[in-house]
């Protein structure tokens, strides 16, 4: 019996060191870093999921460029800390490319690690200016810059023509921001900001406000702060009938925002915000969440999550061109443009900045749905 | 000039809601001589009491809107009136005789507690009262279309104001809450029951909170558990405005800080507003220490 067992144990070993052998000669190791505990669990866990289905997808598909590609993902806690462990953890277990993670300051601990030991990394929730501002060679984003928003609205705002715009925001950095990377593209584009000021959060009446804006008589409204104030404004502005055009930023993306403000107000209101997963409209997107749906039973609740997937598509396009190691890699993704991903066209600039427009406008439909504008 | 009109009735709105809150805190300041900090939360509840008996109780499907609004604003008024009693029996009686300081650390606590029970038992979230529960009809003054609500905030509150003074000043219990807040001691020798004069303080004062609570919650269409704080504020600086203890101060209180508000905001700059009010009620309180119409000076607190 012992003899048998013993015999058995060798053989399984053999052949285990037989397939790690032909393994190691044809597959990629790709990590994933996610916030897979903490505050930002569910995040993280949408992102496993979506990169391990596209891994499975790719692997069913015949593998990329001949190699089976092998998945490490490893756990950031949503904590600067633990990342710095995490991609200790990823740089030793031979990943050539690391894709995560979500959060700026958690993806800056683990920037310098990954760069030292000559690993590609791709964030996706990652969003603060600096991280591309650093001279890192091997570091790019699938998300938009912090002031990719101010360029997006001030785009949407030339699109639709408007000359007289009114700027309003409410006092916060993040609403303060917007206002004044609106006004600074505005002011380029040649459309004239004609009243710029704040008002107070948490207030019911905007009266005093809206009468004033009125008086300066804009064409369009852009308020950049949230979905409470946002909904008052459009109410009471409806309430004095005037009918000017008001427009948002991702703040006011919350479906309150038409409850607060009434259907009737709030219908043809607009803003610009990165699109839902279920809005995503290109083919390649709604196949695979219609493949996501059937393999864990829901849909991934924020679009960042999906930005882990546009990322393993932009290095699965690099692998398949037959780039294997990271300087390779990085050299074809700081030139590539116009791959079709998930949140829209994939590129990245020369800092390995997202190109292409992410953001969206949404328009609040009769009914009083949030309906995705095409592009 | 059409824009001064419309600034100024939006004063008025704003105000005539300050002016509501800011009775409550006088009324009591008059015969207490102290600062209910529970009262802007008073009025949350009101707000929330509405919500509650309109919306989730589906009041509203139950019989003709105007009047299902009507029963809720009496209702409202009835149940945060008794709250303010209770409130002044367990939160204050038992600190009459204590240090001025205990009471008013007791009315923070009142109000720190009030804030809390709001948030567990609704929601942190923001409550959004439905649309048909408001009268949406616009009226034209002058060749302004003026919203309807506007008109009926301030006519409301101008009401409730003037039925107060009426009783105030008309009636043998308004007597006596006049004689109380003048001197207590000599009031029971003139055979007033005190504490059921500041008992019956304790019930208009809330009660007018709450009414004002609700009035918000259904003009502006949203209410929050922290709503309470900002109006209570101002409408304490009303109340000092308008010269503290002093009923007709505090209407007076109030719609001119509404007003200052606006006017602010429209002429000069909007993020300024709050500053440029509190700048000119630091000027009258320099030129008048007492307020406008104040008789006494604030010096107990």
């Amino acid at each position: 019996m012992k003899k048998l067992l013993c015999t058995v144990l060798l053989s399984v070993a053999a052949m285990g060191f037989v397939c790690l052998t032909t393994a190691k000669a044809a597959s990629v190791k790709i990590g994933l870093m996610c916030p897979l505990t903490g505050k930002w669990a569910s995040e993280g866990q949408d992102m496993k999921n979506i990169v391990s289905l596209l891994v499975d997808q790719a692997n069913a598909r015949g593998g990329m460029n001949g190699m089976t590609v092998e998945l490490v993902v490893e756990d950031d806690a949503g904590d600067p800390r633990t990342a710095a462990l995490a991609a200790q953890k990823l740089a030793s277990s031979g990943v050539v490319a690391v894709i995560g993670t979500y959060g700026s300051a958690v993806t800056e601990a683990s920037q310098n690690i990954l760069a030292e030991s000559e690993i590609v990394q791709i964030g996706t929730g990652s969003t603060s200016v600096r991280l591309t501002q650093k001279g890192l060679p091997l570091f790019f984003r699938t998300c938009p810059r912090d002031d990719a928003q101010g360029v997006a609205a001030g785009a949407a705002i030339v699109r639709g023509g408007y000359k007289k715009v009114a700027l309003l925001h409410d006092n916060s950095s993040y609403a303060r921001g917007l206002a004044e990377e609106s006004q600074a593209v505005l002011k380029k584009a040649g459309v004239n900001v004609i009243f710029f000021d704040a008002l107070t959060p948490g207030e019911r009446d905007y009266n005093a406000i809206l009468t004033k804006l009125h008086a300066a008589d804009p064409d369009l409204v852009f308020f950049t702060g949230y979905y409470p104030e946002t909904g008052m404004l459009l109410r009471q502005k409806k309430e004095m009938g005037w009918n000017v055009a008001m427009m948002g930023g991702d703040a006011a993306n919350h479906q309150d925002l038409v409850k607060i403000a009434g259907v009737d107000a709030a219908e043809g209101y607009f803003f610009v915000s990165p699109p839902l997963p279920q809005d995503l409209d290109s083919q390649a997107a709604k196949d695979f969440l219609a493949a996501y749906k059937a393999k864990y039973n829901s849909v991934p609740v924020s679009v960042w999550a999906v930005l882990a997937g546009d990322a393993f598509k932009t290095l699965e396009a690099a692998i398949a061109a037959g780039k294997t190691d990271a300087a390779a890699i990085a050299e074809f993704l700081h030139g590539l443009k116009g791959l079709q991903g998930f949140s829209g066209e994939l590129g990245f600039d020369a800092k390995g900045d997202r190109l292409g427009e992410f953001y969206r406008t949404y328009t609040v439909a009769k009914d009083g749905h949030f309906a995705l504008q095409p592009k | 000039m059409e824009q001064f009109f419309q600034q100024l009735l939006n004063g008025l709105a704003v105000g005539g809601i300050y002016a509501l809150v800011a009775l409550g805190y006088t009324m009591v300041y008059g015969v207490l001589k102290l600062i209910n900090f529970a009262h802007g939360d008073l009025f949350t509840i009101g707000a929330y009491l509405g919500f509650t008996l309109l919306v989730s109780c589906k009041l509203a499907g139950m019989m003709p809107v105007t009047l299902a609004v009507l029963l809720v604003f009496v209702l409202a008024g009835l149940f945060v009136a008794l709250i303010g009693y209770l409130l002044e029996r367990t939160a204050y009686r038992p600190l009459r005789r204590a240090d001025r300081l205990s009471a008013v650390v007791s009315a923070l606590g009142a109000s720190i507690f009030f804030q809390n029970a709001v948030m567990l038992v609704s929601d942190a979230r923001t409550q959004v009262f439905p649309d048909f529960l408001r009268p949406t009809f616009t009226v034209h003054i002058f060749g302004m279309g003026v919203p309807g609500v506007r008109l009926l905030i301030i006519a409301a509150s101008v009401l409730l104001m003037l039925g107060l003074w009426a009783f105030i000043q008309r009636t043998r219990t308004g007597a006596a809450i006049r004689a109380v807040a003048i001197d207590q001691g000599a009031s029971r020798l003139m055979g007033i029951n005190v504490d059921r004069i500041i008992s019956l303080v304790f019930l208009i004062g809330p009660g007018l909170g709450g009414i004002a609570g609700l009035m918000v919650g259904l003009c502006y269409g949203q209410i929050d558990f922290v709503m309470g704080w900002g109006y209570g504020l101002k409408a304490f600086i009303a109340a000092i405005l308008g010269g503290i203890g002093n009923i007709p101060g505090a209407m007076l209180g109030g719609f001119l800080l509404g007003i200052i508000e606006t006017l602010a905001a429209g002429y000069i700059a909007i993020a300024w507003k709050d500053a440029i009010a509190f700048c000119v009620l630091i000027l009258i309180l320099i030129i008048r220490p007492t307020g406008i119409l104040g008789e006494r000076t604030a010096d107990k607190l």
